[in-house]
């Protein structure tokens, strides 16, 4: 017997929650009319296995190769539960209660409904109001909030579509994203060893076959590769750390929680309290000065500023405090012999430290001062020697010659995109960096020509957003200037994004150091302010996969600031009515990339990298039209000249396809015409790369002289002249890496004042069935049970982790509806007890929905970022704080739920999905 | 030829592809006469079960893959009156939806609680091993084809022998002849720590013994004074804790129902 199994219809799609670049192909089936199913794609099904040479990492006997197919993570494989999502938004949509002509209330945003509109009503209203809008404040009136977190696409991305339109109109304002994914590096071990742009080591070619053939232990210091990697690589990482744990490799997790990758693999958890880990580097460093077991020849040749550190951590300097064991233990609840044995056996064995981008290093008060700790302890034991260095279980080519898994091509490929990431006028790069992005084409950071940036860089005001972001291959192919780079004007003025409530708010902003995205170091020596001399405030927000509530800081301050009055109009542009859409007064459909033609490149997967044809795997859902159409709408209604050159003459997404595999850089090769008779193309992995390509920093261990670092002395500086220079006073970035308890911009300790009303720590993460904000609404994810807790009213509850012991102090039981909460709100959540949490803490993870009971202080959704704190990193860094914060937990008694739910009758009575949450139609009238 | 599916509970992250995989295929979709559509929540005919063990910080989370068995001697065939459940020459056992009235008999008889009643078809459905897909050429079902560690396999029992030999099943007192091996289920754990109180360190080579019935087990703590004494058999154990220069300790009588977290313990030097 057989039967139809509706797989007539095969296209090739990734789903890459991480914007271009990311992702692996898998196979979408389809009958034409529906998605049927979503599989691993089997590499050989479209190519010789062999003529790939697939890469092999031989060590301790035992070999490692690239999957022969794709290991897609669980999201992709329910993406078809988020393209038929009844959370999608599928036709136009306006607040009832904005009108054009009549009154706006704005203090009524995320909390009115919302009505069906015409594409040609919407269109008409967005093309008027922008340029009404343009006419009274000037361009710079109008904020463009683009920049990730939504889905990866090229012909017609999120992130940036509105860039090209703006621009055609005028300079605007662009939100420059901060460093969301790498604050503490970027701001803090920079200073100590260069590491432009991200401040992670770099370059960081071919680390993990050294660590794989040199290490004996693995430090996870925050890093859960089944979590955080799985949206950028698939399983690779989960694959690659059971083979080094099949090695006999120590596996020691140092994290407030028993991460995913722990539990069935860890031989040594370290229960930590949030954001106190730079207190138990430091304690580790005491024991190694003490005990005299670190690399003092190594220090010698290599470091320098290492005796004003020392002395602070022996207590020799002002505080007089040594950063004993026993001083550490009650900072971090690791008792003193344990810490002690921890220093010791890295001391002892060949010891990599692994990262995630998660955890302290990026997201709690001052992480960059665990970050440099972090940097001078692994500089201590010789960075970069055989087996020792700091490693990465994602974004393994990230702005990086050469990749640290040896699944590099044996030519670089990259897809351009029609929405550059824009900066403003006067913005800084990293001149290796360029030249690098320039032979790369790195569109997605803003790649340019390496003699025009050169050029530019020296004629002061001349604006970036012009120029070119091709590579050399792509600048053969001419008519992709016209496609990818129609922007006249750069903007006018950069707000940071973590700041983007006080721009709104406050008379006037300044800050340190954030004008362009992955700025050079130099840059944060750089005073900006806003409103720059002759540009507007902000009084109309176009904004794309929004995400602010959900993923930055203080959230409901965001919410207020979007109440005010000063914001004229806002909309939004995005597949879902989630997260800041019930802000907007005008949402846009836009289609998922399942249901676009594209072109998408696996350079991330750590397989076999390759460029691929992504067909249309069904019809639109609703009215629903690309990223970029939906752009064309607007430009349409505001003139045809502008119209045809924001479509650069009506360009097809065929046609851009087409032009872009042309100048993906790897079009040459593909001699057999793979990609257009199969779809794909595989690039072959370099042969000789292992050999090469020295791991990492070893050049610098090896002849530091030489080969210097791109710190000012082109040595690691346990002490920054860079910092020592700028900013001699930052009581919170000093020179030198110390504990802060408590400074002028954070008080998150549990020994503060604060404690006392607020005692729990909140440590925020990835998700585990969740990118960012993503996904959320999946219901096969949603009845996992780390994914949601369905409370007694019914509703599904974001977990929020207890421990037994804090739990039961508290009075609550698991499953009880529970409230997280400080100064700025209330988050309600579902009680998770557990002993895979430190006690004193409440581990809540970040991108849940946004449900607004009061969209000023009461969620019901757990978007725990709603109150995270405000302030930025530091005094001097501008980053963000979205974990490691002080929260109250306590269980929603039946008559405080009745009480709210008498006084927001209208929240509480919006349509909730049993299964999928909020939905569409809990938000229309 | 019996077609198996084995499962290395060792190589389990834990990432539910194989649940979900289930879902994409089986929810929403229609693969009559093999099946009528799973319900979109609340079903499984492939669940992941997941089993937290110990206490901070000697914890662990044990993920198990459950599906129908595929038995050699279905006891659900037995039990249903309609025979509207037949085994396959592939050794598939699939109820069909033609003629299942949903009474249920089959989900009683079930040792593995693997069917469910749809409420909306009024059928009670299972895993069919994805046979519409092996049937059209598929060379695997779809819950094994997506396990990104290699941990779910599926196969003819003949070629799988390697992988199956020392493999256990699940309840094999029924007797009905399972087809899903499972390799490495952990047993149980008694773990603790070791420490001077006076001098502030670990204590490491300590011998720490466990003794239950006519079984003995020994282990030295680590360089954390970490000690782990794995897959113990359920039970009543002695453990004796013994180092040079410390005084003995003994823990009598320890129940392994759930694993033991001794926590950390302080040993006294003898005076």
């Amino acid at each position: 017997m057989s039967i139809d199994v509706k797989d007539r219809q095969k296209t090739f799609k990734a789903a890459s929650l991480m914007g271009p670049r990311s992702g692996l192909p898998t196979v979408v089936d389809s009958d034409g009319e529906k998605i049927t199913r979503i599989r691993p794609m089997y590499y050989e099904d479209y190519a010789n296995w062999e003529s790939l040479n697939p890469y092999k990492i031989i060590a301790k006997g035992k070999e490692f190769t690239p999957p022969k197919k794709s290991l897609p993570a669980v999201y992709y494989l329910s993406y078809k539960k988020r393209v038929y999502s009844n959370n999608r938004v599928k036709w136009p949509l306006k607040r009832v209660d904005w009108n054009l002509e009549g009154e706006r209330n704005p203090q009524n945003r995320g909390k009115s409904k919302y009505e069906r509109i015409s594409w040609d009503e919407a269109t008409d209203i967005i093309a008027k109001e922008t340029m009404r809008i343009k006419e009274k404040y000037g361009m710079s009136a109008v904020l463009a909030e683009a920049d990730m977190h939504g889905e990866g696409k090229h012909v017609a991305p999120s992130h940036g579509c509105m860039n090209r339109l703006l621009a055609l109109l005028g300079g605007y304002t662009v939100q420059m994203r901060n460093e969301d994914s790498w604050e503490g590096w970027y701001w803090g071990s920079k200073h100590v060893w260069g590491g432009e742009p991200v401040g992670q080591p770099q370059p960081s070619g071919n680390v993990w076959p050294d660590i794989a053939k040199h290490a004996d232990t693995l430090l996870f210091w925050a890093a859960d590769p089944e979590v955080t990697a799985a949206g950028f690589e698939g399983y690779v990482p989960s694959k690659l750390s059971y083979w080094l744990h099949s090695l006999g490799q120590k596996f020691i997790f140092i994290d407030p929680a028993l991460n995913f990758t722990g539990v069935n693999q860890a031989d040594k958890w370290i229960p930590v309290l949030p954001n106190t880990d730079a207190a138990l580097g430091l304690a580790i460093c005491y024991v190694w000065l003490t005990e005299g077991c670190y690399d003092k020849e190594y220090v010698k040749t290599h470091v320098v500023g290492a005796e004003p550190f020392f002395d602070y951590v022996l207590g020799k300097t002002e505080d007089g405090i040594p950063k004993t064991p026993k001083w550490a233990s009650e900072k971090t609840s690791v008792p003193s012999y344990t810490i002690k044995a921890l220093a010791r056996h890295w001391a002892k064995n060949v010891t990599s430290l692994t990262i995630g981008n998660g955890g302290p290093g990026i997201r709690g008060p001052y992480s960059h001062e665990h970050c440099r700790i972090q940097s001078i302890l692994l500089s201590m034991q010789g960075l970069a020697k055989p087996g020792r260095h700091l490693a990465k279980w994602l974004e393994w080519a990230l702005m990086s010659k050469d990749y640290a898994m040896p699944f590099q091509g044996i030519e670089e490929m990259n897809i351009p995109h029609r929405a550059e990431l824009v900066r403003p006028a006067g913005a800084l790069f990293d001149e290796d960096m360029i030249k690098e992005m320039n032979k790369r084409g790195m569109s997605d950071v803003g790649a340019i020509d390496a003699e025009e940036m050169v050029r530019r860089l020296t004629e002061k005001d001349f604006g970036f957003a012009e120029v070119l972001s091709m590579s050399d291959a792509q600048k053969k192919v001419g008519r992709l200037v016209e496609i990818t780079n129609p922007i006249p004007t750069p903007p006018a003025q950069a707000v940071p994004k973590c700041m983007v409530h006080d721009a709104i708010l406050n008379d006037e902003i300044e800050w340190y150091g954030l004008y362009s995205f992955c700025g050079p170091v130099k840059e944060q020596w750089d005073k900006f302010k806003f409103p720059e001399k002759n540009c507007s405030r902000i009084h109309m927000i176009w904004t794309d996969s929004p995400c602010m509530v959900t993923c930055w800081n203080d959230g409901y301050n965001f919410v207020k600031a979007l109440q005010s009055d000063e914001i004229e109009f806002v909309v939004a542009q995005h597949p879902w009515l989630e997260n800041d859409c019930y802000l907007a007064d005008l949402i846009l459909p836009v289609q998922t990339k399942f249901e676009m033609e594209d072109i998408c490149d696996d350079a991330t997967s750590g397989g076999i990298t390759s460029v691929f044809h992504e067909m249309a795997a069904c019809p639109p859902v609703g009215e629903s039209l690309n990223d970029f159409d939906c752009v064309a709408e607007v430009a349409r209604k505001i003139g045809h000249d502008i119209y045809m050159r924001y479509t650069a003459n009506e360009t097809t997404s065929a046609d851009c396809v087409d032009l872009f595999w042309q100048g993906s850089g790897v079009a040459h090769l593909d001699t057999e015409d793979s990609f257009k008779n199969k779809g794909i193309f595989f690039v072959p992995c370099k042969p000789d790369m292992q050999e090469t390509i020295p791991p990492g920093y070893r050049p610098f261990a090896d002849d530091p002289e030489n080969n210097p670092l791109k710190t000012p002395t082109g040595k690691l500086e346990f002490t920054s002249t860079g910092l020592q220079k700028h900013f001699p006073d930052d009581k919170e970035r000093p020179p030198y890496p110390i504990w802060i308890e408590k400074g002028e911009f954070h008080d998150e300790s549990l020994s503060s004042e604060r404690a006392k009303d607020y005692p729990l720590l909140c440590m925020s993460n990835h998700g585990r069935w969740r990118f960012h904000a993503n996904l959320d609404d999946i219901t096969w994810h949603r009845e996992i049970e780390t994914m949601k807790i369905r409370g007694k009213d019914g509703y599904q509850y974001e977990p929020a982790w207890l421990n037994t012991k804090t739990a039961a102090e508290l009075g609550i039981q698991h499953g009880d509806i529970v409230k997280v909460y400080n100064e700025r709100g209330v988050v309600l959540c579902g009680a998770y007890v557990t002993e895979r949490v430190v006690p004193q803490t409440v581990y809540v993870d970040h991108g849940a929905r946004f449900d607004p009971i009061d969209p000023l202080w009461l969620d019901r959704g757990g978007a725990v970022n709603l109150i995270t704190p405000h302030a930025i990193s530091s005094k001097n860094a501008t980053g963000m704080v979205v974990s490691g914060f002080l929260v109250a937990v306590e269980k929603v008694m039946d008559e405080e739920m009745g009480a709210w739910m008498k006084k927001y009758p209208e929240a509480f009575a919006r349509k909730v999905d049993p299964d999928c949450g909020v939905c569409l139609d809990g938000w229309l009238v | 030829m019996a077609k198996a599916f084995v499962i290395d509970v060792a190589l389990c992250s834990g990432c539910y592809c194989c649940q979900v995989a289930c879902k994409d295929e089986h929810c929403g979709n229609d693969w009559s006469p093999y099946a009528k559509p799973q319900p979109d929540t609340g079903q499984f005919w492939l669940k992941i079960c997941e089993k937290p063990d110990g206490t901070i910080p000697k914890v662990r989370v044990t993920y198990t893959p459950k599906l129908c068995n595929h038995c050699e001697r279905p006891a659900c065939i037995a039990a249903c009156g309609k025979e509207a459940i037949k085994k396959r020459d592939d050794g598939l056992v699939l109820i069909d939806p033609e003629i299942c009235t949903g009474c249920g008999k089959c989900m009683d008889a079930c040792p593995y609680e693997s069917i469910y009643k749809n409420e909306d078809s009024k059928l009670c459905q299972k895993c069919t091993g994805c046979a519409h897909l092996l049937d059209s050429g598929y060379n695997e079902p779809r819950c094994t084809e997506v396990c990104p560690t290699g941990a779910f396999q599926f196969g003819d029992e003949s070629e799988l022998a390697d992988l199956i030999k020392g493999a256990d099943v699940l309840k094999p007192e029924t007797g009905i002849g399972p087809k899903v091996y499972y390799r490495n289920i952990p047993g149980q754990f008694i773990a603790g720590t070791l420490f001077d109180p006076i001098e502030d360190e670990i204590i490491e080579y300590a011998r720490v013994m466990a003794v239950s019935g006519g079984k003995i087990i020994n282990v030295l703590s680590d360089d954390f004074g970490d000690f782990w004494l794995r897959d113990l058999a359920v039970g009543a154990w002695d453990i004796t804790i013994t180092k040079e220069g410390y005084e003995h300790k003994h823990f009598y009588n320890l129940r392994t129902d759930e694993c033991v977290n001794l926590g950390d313990i302080a040993l006294d030097r003898k005076a």
